[in-house]
């Protein structure tokens, strides 16, 4: 099948459904990848049209293409240092924010959920241990997280592939990493600086002991999750957040269709959500 | 300095609660004088069946933004008679939040919402009618399109149909044609109504 | 050019107001609610507001009077609500609105009153 199209009012009418289900906005500019990826979706689900697919899209109850298809819009891949702009943040603008409003000189508390194979955890660490000299003054604690026991052994494990450390500078690979057959054994101490657990959001039991967090990175994870569970992910985030600390979402993400809960900032060119200094 | 790891049993810290997790030591929980102890109440009610009354009777006592929204999450995914009752009573209520994060649960409980659809569009209130229009959105059910048309059909409060309008440019389909094309006639010289059924009759030619 | 945010849940209500912003040569972006729109402000300055009151998430006041308390914006805010009681009026006066209009709003209506707020016609 080669013949599926889609017209300008159906571009039109999709952009806006998906604008609203994940604030994810497509450009004009992005016709062609939009309509290829609805078209691979059309034949995949054997929809005879686009208007099929879309009320397929709309009202199947389990939202299961939706995400599906979310995710075929959406590139989900982790590496070392990816956004990296908001580490930057984190070194220029949160940690001095979050010092300056310490009462006490307890550890600052980062929390990095999904951990997937720890490359975000990993990233944090080095960025605070290169370019943060707050790391003089402070202890830090980087708890990472995932739904997932068999993706933290990885993590902990700390083998990664070429692909998954392109991004970092050469003289952190070198300085963190040795070559080891066909990928990059992380040194012993930056494994060490990762506390790695098992965690599910959604149950009570498992998010209930999470507290006292300074900052929250959790990247491209609520995108894929359906409405009461994005609003139930910030009501668990909003209770591990100390007063005043930071919860960074990725990039494409927003808190605005979730919850009011937090009050938007921005930082250099990253926009984070902070719970009041003077929430209880 | 440096980072450092707590011993593994600290990491994640040990539960401080004082008191009881059954459902009438948690009902007191919510008068704790600290929002977190009242969101944590609600959070563990919400695992608690039939206890969707005490949530939306300490809803329109809450004065804390944080606990309220708490109570509106767990009114969802409690999502039985008396959470949609409770939801239903927000749409009158004067607080702007209250009403529109209302709808919002609503949106979200398209099942349980479904039989009392005929009366909300049917209100007398022509802002609950435009709010029910607005739960229209996300109700996966059979009869969307129904209640879309007739409401620009009869309904005589211009703001209700625009919102029907709105809805039908995503979901009609050409049983709507006419209702739309007589929308027109009903509201004549109003630029807004002609603006927004020309782009549902566009969308609706297309497919 | 002048650039005005449209901050309304409603997609039509955007497009229409779009149409008659565009048409008459003003820069346009949009938002779904409050939150989004300040985002939106914390990113980019605008010259003007159109607002509307009942939004999911932070409604039309909530996001006046963040944008005023925080002193993010002063730019004028023109606000847009199905209502016409009094109260109403009030409220958006005093979370910082400039000018109160009921829905719908003639194309003509709407311009001249963002003229008049942006300061290029004087009454």
């Amino acid at each position: 099948m080669t013949d599926t199209t889609i017209s300008q009012e159906d571009f039109l009418k999709f952009r806006e459904f998906f604008y609203r289900k994940t604030g994810i906005q497509f450009e004009d500019s992005k016709r062609y990848f939009v309509d290829k990826r609805l078209i691979e979706r059309i034949e995949a689900t054997g929809s005879a049209n686009f208007r099929n697919y879309f009320i397929t899209l709309r009202f199947e109850a389990s939202g299961e293409e939706l995400q599906t298809l979310t995710n075929l819009m959406t590139v989900n891949e982790t590496y070392f240092f990816r956004e990296e702009y908001q580490f930057k943040s984190l070194v220029t603008s949160i940690l001095p924010e979050v010092t300056a409003h310490k009462k006490d000189f307890r550890p600052i508390r980062i929390w990095s959920v999904p951990s997937s194979s720890g490359e975000e955890a990993y990233s944090i660490a080095m960025y605070l241990l290169e370019y943060w000299p707050g790391i003089n003054t402070w202890d830090v604690e980087i708890i990472s997280s995932d739904i997932d026991t068999k993706i933290i052994s990885q993590a902990r494990r700390g083998f990664y592939s070429p692909r998954s450390v392109q991004k970092l500078p050469p003289h952190l690979l070198k300085k963190y990493f040795r070559p080891e057959n066909d990928g990059y054994q992380m040194s012993d101490d930056l494994r060490q600086a990762v506390e790695f657990t098992r965690v599910n959001l959604m149950v009570p039991a498992d998010v209930r002991g999470y507290r006292g967090f300074d900052v929250i990175f959790c990247r491209n994870l609520l995108i894929y999750f359906d409405d009461l569970s994005r609003r139930q992910a910030a009501d668990t985030f909003y209770d591990a957040l100390n007063p005043g600390g930071f919860l960074c979402l990725g990039h494409s993400e927003s808190m605005s269709r979730i919850s009011s809960l937090y009050k938007v900032r921005k930082f250099a060119d990253s926009v984070v959500y902070q719970k009041a200094q003077e929430a209880q | 300095m440096a980072l450092v790891k707590q011993q593994p049993s600290e990491t994640v810290g040990q539960e401080e609660r004082k008191r009881g997790r059954d459902r009438d030591d948690l009902e007191l929980q919510l008068s704790d004088p600290s929002p977190s102890a009242r969101r944590w109440a609600v959070r563990d009610l919400a695992e608690c069946p039939d206890s969707s009354a005490i949530l939306v009777a300490h809803l329109h006592q809450e004065m804390d933004s944080s606990v309220r929204e708490i109570i509106l999450t767990a009114l969802t995914q409690l999502g039985d008679e008396h959470a949609v009752a409770g939801l239903v009573e927000c749409l009158r209520s004067e607080d702007v939040f209250l009403r529109n994060e209302a709808i919002e649960a609503m949106k979200m409980l398209p099942d349980e919402v479904a039989p009392i659809m005929g009366t909300l569009l049917a209100d007398s209130d022509p802002d609950v009618r435009i709010f029910a229009v607005n739960v229209l959105e996300s109700l996966r059910h059979e009869r969307v399109e129904e209640w879309l048309k007739e409401v620009i059909e009869h309904d005589p409060h211009i703001n209700v149909c625009a919102t029907a309008v709105d809805l039908l440019g995503e979901v009609g389909t050409s049983y709507s044609r006419e209702a739309l094309e007589g929308l027109n006639v009903r509201f004549p010289d109003e630029p807004y109504i002609s603006f927004a059924t020309s782009l549902a009759l566009k969308r609706i030619c297309s497919i | 050019m002048k650039r005005i945010l449209i901050i309304d849940d409603a997609a039509t209500v955007r497009m229409y107001h779009r149409s008659i912003l565009e048409g008459a040569g003003y820069q346009v972006d949009e938002a779904v609610n409050g939150i989004e729109a300040m985002e939106k402000s914390l990113q980019e300055p605008f010259d003007l507001y159109i607002v509307d009151i009942n939004m999911p998430k932070q409604d039309g006041y909530g996001f006046l009077s963040e944008l005023r308390s925080r002193d993010i914006s002063q730019a004028p805010a023109l606000m847009v609500s199905t209502e016409g009681a009094s109260n109403d009026r009030t409220r958006a006066y005093a979370a910082g609105a400039n000018l109160y209009l009921v829905k719908p709003v003639k194309p003509d209506q709407l311009l001249i009153h963002c003229r008049l707020l942006l300061g290029e016609v004087h009454p």
